[in-house]
């Protein structure tokens, strides 16, 4: 899988990730699924129990900073650090790992588009603002752009144009070009 | 008062700044920190890990101010859905404005220091507080 690793950021060698190591209580059970949702939603690498992490960056030591204090809230431990990967191996096995998990989610989302195609107007329509909306929760935590986004974005904006006109695959692409985080 | 908060503000600290200078203190001096222990033993701090004006439970710290100060307008818990969804896009709230506002701070972040991004954004929350406000007495959009 081809990684794109932000070189206008990335000093040579392996950029600083911020790690947070946390325990929770098993019971009461809310607390713990509330913090594996917000993991979730923040697209953080598990590297092992208890250990995730996310390339750093303010936002990242941020979200991760709250979420550490809302473990201890609910009385638990948790800890945030900041750390290299030791080997540009290790740092790019675990971007792969990252944007293959994105890849996933962006391979859903075009189905999603492919499969409203044979839905009426109206739904169709729904179906778009859905898409949307889920391409722009996955971008939030897509560190590592993998291709199947640009795949993603144009089969969305291909629904939204409607069968009568060509999709604009690329003009879709280029927007998914070049952004940088 | 003097207040502290972390350096690069972005939209719970802005809308916290705002909040504080329009409903909680006339006259109030900020300042900007890299780490909690620099906070001065004289100013308060908020919007950091590990202090009372911050964030509680699922709450962000616009809500806790609104909490500890008993600010029950609905006109600011509107104003607070907008700041957490902006802030933490979990759909606790419906605030479909909130991705605008998220960039537009994280764009200004990128242009102003902290004390211009307080200036230029205190306009910008009075306007969306009007907004609500006549939103909330219509009962529709106002225009």
């Amino acid at each position: 899988m081809h990684i794109r690793v932000d070189s206008t950021t990335r000093a040579p060698g392996p950029g600083e990730w911020v790690l947070l190591m946390y325990r929770l209580p098993r019971e009461p059970s809310t607390p713990r699924s509330a913090v594996w949702r917000k993991l979730r939603r923040l697209g953080v690498a598990q590297l092992a129990d208890g250990l995730v992490t996310l390339p750093a960056d303010a936002r990242t030591r941020e979200q991760l900073d709250w979420l550490a204090e809302e473990i201890q809230e609910a009385a638990g431990t948790a800890g945030v650090w900041l750390a290299r990967p030791a080997s540009m191996a290790q740092e790019r096995d675990l971007a792969t790992a990252m944007a293959a998990e994105r890849a996933a989610e962006y391979a859903a989302v075009r189905e999603g588009a492919h499969a409203a195609a044979a839905l009426d107007e109206p739904a169709q329509r729904r179906a778009v603002r859905r898409l949307r909306e889920e391409l722009r929760r996955i971008r939030r935590r897509d560190f590592f752009p993998p291709p199947e986004r640009e795949a993603a974005v144009a089969a969305v904006e291909a629904l939204a144009a409607g069968p009568a006109t060509s999709p604009p695959a690329a003009p879709a692409a280029a927007l998914g070009k070049g952004r940088l985080r | 008062m003097r207040w502290a908060t972390r350096q690069g503000v972005h939209i719970d600290r802005a809308a916290c700044a705002w909040l504080i200078r329009r409903f909680i203190d006339p006259d109030p001096q900020f300042l900007f920190v890299a780490d909690a222990s620099e906070v001065p033993d004289d100013a308060t701090p908020f919007d950091m890990p590990g202090v009372e004006y911050s964030h509680h439970g699922a709450d962000c710290t616009f809500e806790t101010l609104l909490r500890r100060h008993d600010l029950t307008d609905p006109v600011l818990w509107r104003v607070a859905a907008l700041v957490h969804e902006a802030d933490l896009d979990d759909g606790r709230y419906d605030a479909p404005e909130a991705p605008g506002f998220d960039l537009a701070l994280r764009g200004l972040s990128m242009v102003a220091g902290d004390e211009q991004t307080l200036a230029l954004t205190g306009p910008l929350f009075d306007g969306a507080y009007e907004f609500f406000r006549r939103q909330v007495m219509l009962g529709r959009e106002p225009a």
